[in-house]
């Protein structure tokens, strides 16, 4: 592909759904870089304006405009690594780039160069082209998403179907959309990119919306800090995941789908461009698939946007339009991809389908405690001995997945504090770790568990200095779109970069508890709502830090 | 658009609405007052800068007026007080992003150019809090002789982007980077005349703040 002409990528651009991500990735590689000349080509080719061309590309943080390069080291700085030297080897290496997380905390310190990836090693790097797998469950409890995750050749489609892969499908092309949509409806399963949307629910929904065209989007741009559980799952057991969008394509009525999936994992991108290749082979996917329909994936990258994991940005960038969030009303399921009806489902989601269809709608609500219903990943990270990706039920308590599944802090430090949705849900105190792993639980705290990322802190961290770095990210991440999160992130990155001494204090909160109720309240998206929750969780659960009266849960 | 499709209430004052119209367009167009600064009438709603926030009656939440659909017998708020005070600081965040002392514009500068001046009067803004780091960058070096590109006084509401595109379909500039960096650019940070532009004007027509402004009507400024 790396001679290819400008006229080439561009006719064979037009001959797909979503073409301008995929030009940026086909020209950016080509070139290593996105050029004047590239970006002039494109919008030619793709006969879109010029200015609006650039400043989309300008949008995202991995394209490469200057002579750099696609090359260029980019180091994860995220919360987790920048306490494992992310930042003495940035400063010791100052060709080398900052990257927001990329997913790799339970195995830090990623460097991203071109399609490859190495983690620091003392003072150098050393090649880790896979991410950790799973271990085994602690506690010994049934599984449903990592059932067979850890089989060696689970990533195979051979060793997917030797333990049952399609099965599901099978089953559902026997005994109809109804099997399918009842089954996950009485599952009880949600969306697990926090949102928490009944799935059976909505694959109704776009099953009875009308219009020509149907698409199916797994989400995979996989962005929350702490949080890499569908890098697991798309890793070692990627045929799950599409047996599901084939699921939901049958059901639906779908031609088209997507993974959309995040820049930072072209191991990944390489690994899914095989299984679906291999699933063409084997006649699941293309033209006259086993389900008799035309359905077919594409995999498109996305190009480093936090924002885009949020499924409105992710549509317009699919569409090649700038990736700010959508107005809702209208919802997906009825204005989604090209304002048609779409599925956009998180990728832990979509892994849970196939063995909800073969287990049975009640084996996955009996996997949750008392009413909950079903399993969660926990991607858990930071200060603890085993950080791990965990598959626990609903409602179970997060001190015994601390203590006695992950080992608990350093011997000698205590746990100060741990994050919840990744940053999106703030900080929990040591008070507040008799949570259980369930929305009621987490959210009666003022938090959420959203898409499962927790980050531990023991007593060394200086919590100020770890809310700063969390709003940074939400400030390097806010679109630009709603004022009080493009406004509100900034300042409050301002304000948590120190505490003033004591006479100035009183006005420092109530500016940053001013401007945090402004975010929560009156920003577009959950962008800004996730950001007001990093200060007002520093504000209420770590008092003595920011000079407040010291009281109970710090 | 048919005739009326019901009333909603706003603030006690009984508003018509037409199908499929927002709240805010509704009360705009019967003469019924709701801050607003993204919005422009002839364009599509935005939704960005979330000051035309109200409450509904009987919903959660505080909803843009613009991208909110009017629905019979709907009652909006204005003036709850937990929103007029998130609305006072709103604007006051808008207001640090390049200081009070840009505030103050010569009314030559463009048609709206009063408008976020003229809001933090009427919401009696304190114009002081949440000082920071300034998001604009003026492109004075810009040497088309019709429009000053004084970005200085920019909010990033986007309307020039947006009537660009919608009105004029010339799609000449767009937003670059994101979050407090955003900036209004043309292709590659060119200049105007290098551009798809045809200096049609509407973009300095309606910029809400004076960063865009008509050159030549400036000759005749006081100052």
């Amino acid at each position: 592909m790396e001679s290819r002409t400008d006229t080439d990528l561009i006719a064979q651009a037009k001959d797909q759904p979503a073409p301008l991500l995929w030009l940026l990735d086909a020209f950016h590689r080509r070139d290593d870089r996105l050029t004047p000349e590239a970006m002039r080509a494109i919008a030619q080719g793709l006969r879109m304006p010029l200015a609006d061309l650039y400043g989309t590309v300008t949008f995202y943080h991995h394209l490469a405009l200057g002579d750099e390069g696609r090359q260029q080291p980019r180091v994860c700085t995220g919360p987790v690594c920048r306490f494992h030297g992310a930042e003495q080897w940035m400063a010791e290496h100052p060709q080398a780039k900052a990257m927001a997380c990329a997913g790799r905390c339970d195995a830090p310190v990623p460097v991203l160069e071109g399609d490859h990836t190495r983690v620091l090693a003392g003072s150098g790097l050393t090649p880790a082209p896979q991410g950790p797998l799973p271990a085994p469950n602690p506690g010994g409890l049934p599984e449903c998403v990592f059932e067979h995750i850890r089989e060696p050749d689970q990533n195979q489609l051979r060793g997917y179907a030797a333990r049952g892969g399609f099965e599901a499908l099978n089953r559902a092309l026997d005994r109809g959309p109804g099997f399918v949509l009842d089954t996950l409806t009485d599952s009880g399963l949600t969306g697990r990119g926090g949102a928490g949307f009944p799935t059976g629910l909505k694959w109704r929904s776009v099953r009875e919306a009308e219009g020509a065209l149907k698409t199916i989007i797994c989400n995979a741009d996989e962005g929350e800090p702490g949080c890499f559980k569908d890098r697991a799952i798309l890793e070692y057991d990627p045929y799950a995941v599409l047996e599901a969008m084939m699921l939901a394509a049958w059901v639906t009525g779908a031609r088209l789908g997507f993974i959309y999936l995040r820049y930072e994992y072209p191991e990944i991108l390489q690994l899914l461009t095989q299984a679906l290749d291999d699933a063409r082979n084997e006649g699941y996917l293309g033209p006259d698939n086993r389900m008799g329909t035309d359905f077919d994936i594409h995999i498109r990258r996305g190009a480093g946007a936090y924002v885009c994991g949020e499924e409105g940005s992710l549509l317009n960038s699919l569409e090649g339009r700038h990736p700010f969030p959508r107005n809702r009303p209208p919802y997906p399921v009825t204005h989604g991809y090209l304002q048609q009806p779409t599925v956009v489902n998180n990728v832990e989601t979509l892994a849970a389908v196939p063995h909800i269809l073969c287990h049975g709608a009640e084996w996955y609500r009996d996997l949750g405690r008392g009413e909950l219903a079903g399993t969660k990943i926990i991607s858990l990270s930071g200060d603890i001995q085993r950080p791990d990706n965990y598959e626990v039920p609903f409602g179970f308590p997060l001190s015994e997945l601390l203590y006695d599944w992950a080992g608990g802090p350093a011997t000698g430090r205590s746990i100060q504090a741990v994050s919840m949705a990744g940053l999106s849900g703030g900080f929990l105190g040591a008070g507040d770790l008799d949570v259980t792993l369930d929305e009621p639980s987490v959210r009666s705290r003022n938090s959420m568990l959203g898409a499962g990322g927790i980050i531990v802190f023991d007593d060394s961290r200086n919590m100020v200095d770890v809310a700063h770095n969390a709003m940074e990210f939400f400030a390097h991440e806010s679109c630009g779109k709603c004022f009080p999160c493009r406004i509100g992130t900034q300042r409050l990155t301002e304000r948590l970069a120190a505490v003033p001494d004591h006479p100035d204090q009183e006005g420092w909160h109530r500016e940053v508890a001013d401007i945090g109720q402004v975010m929560l309240n009156l920003s577009a998206c959950g962008l800004g709502v996730a950001a007001s929750f990093v200060s007002d969780t520093l504000l209420r659960n770590f008092p003595a830090q920011v000079g407040l009266e010291e009281n109970e849960g710090d | 658009m048919g005739g009326t499709a019901g009333v909603i209430d706003i603030d006690g004052q009984t508003v018509e609405f037409q199908e499929g119209e927002s709240v805010l367009a509704a009360a705009l167009r019967q003469g019924v007052s709701i801050p607003n600064l993204c919005y422009d009438e002839r364009l599509q709603a935005f939704g960005g800068c979330r000051v035309c926030a109200v409450v509904v009656e009987g919903a959660r939440g505080f909803p843009a007026a613009c991208t909110l659909q009017a629905e019979a017998d709907m009652k909006i708020s204005t003036q709850d007080p937990e929103l007029v005070a998130m609305r006072r600081n709103l604007l006051a965040m808008v207001v640090s992003e390049n200081g009070a002392e840009n505030l103050e514009v010569d009314p030559l500068r463009g048609y709206t150019s009063q408008a976020l001046r003229g809001w933090v009067e009427a919401e009696q803004v304190d114009t002081e809090r949440f000082a920071g780091r300034r998001s604009g960058q003026s492109r004075m070096d810009d040497p088309n002789p019709f429009i000053l590109r004084d970005y200085d006084l920019c909010i990033s509401c986007y309307r020039c982007v947006r009537v660009c595109a919608e009105q004029e379909g010339d799609y000449a500039i767009s937003v670059m980077n994101r979050g407090f960096d955003t900036r209004i650019t043309v292709e590659f940070e060119g200049v105007l005349g290098d551009s798809a532009c045809t200096f049609c004007g509407q973009c300095v027509q309606t910029c809400p703040t004076g960063a865009l402004a008509d050159k030549k009507a400036l000759r005749f400024a006081a100052t």
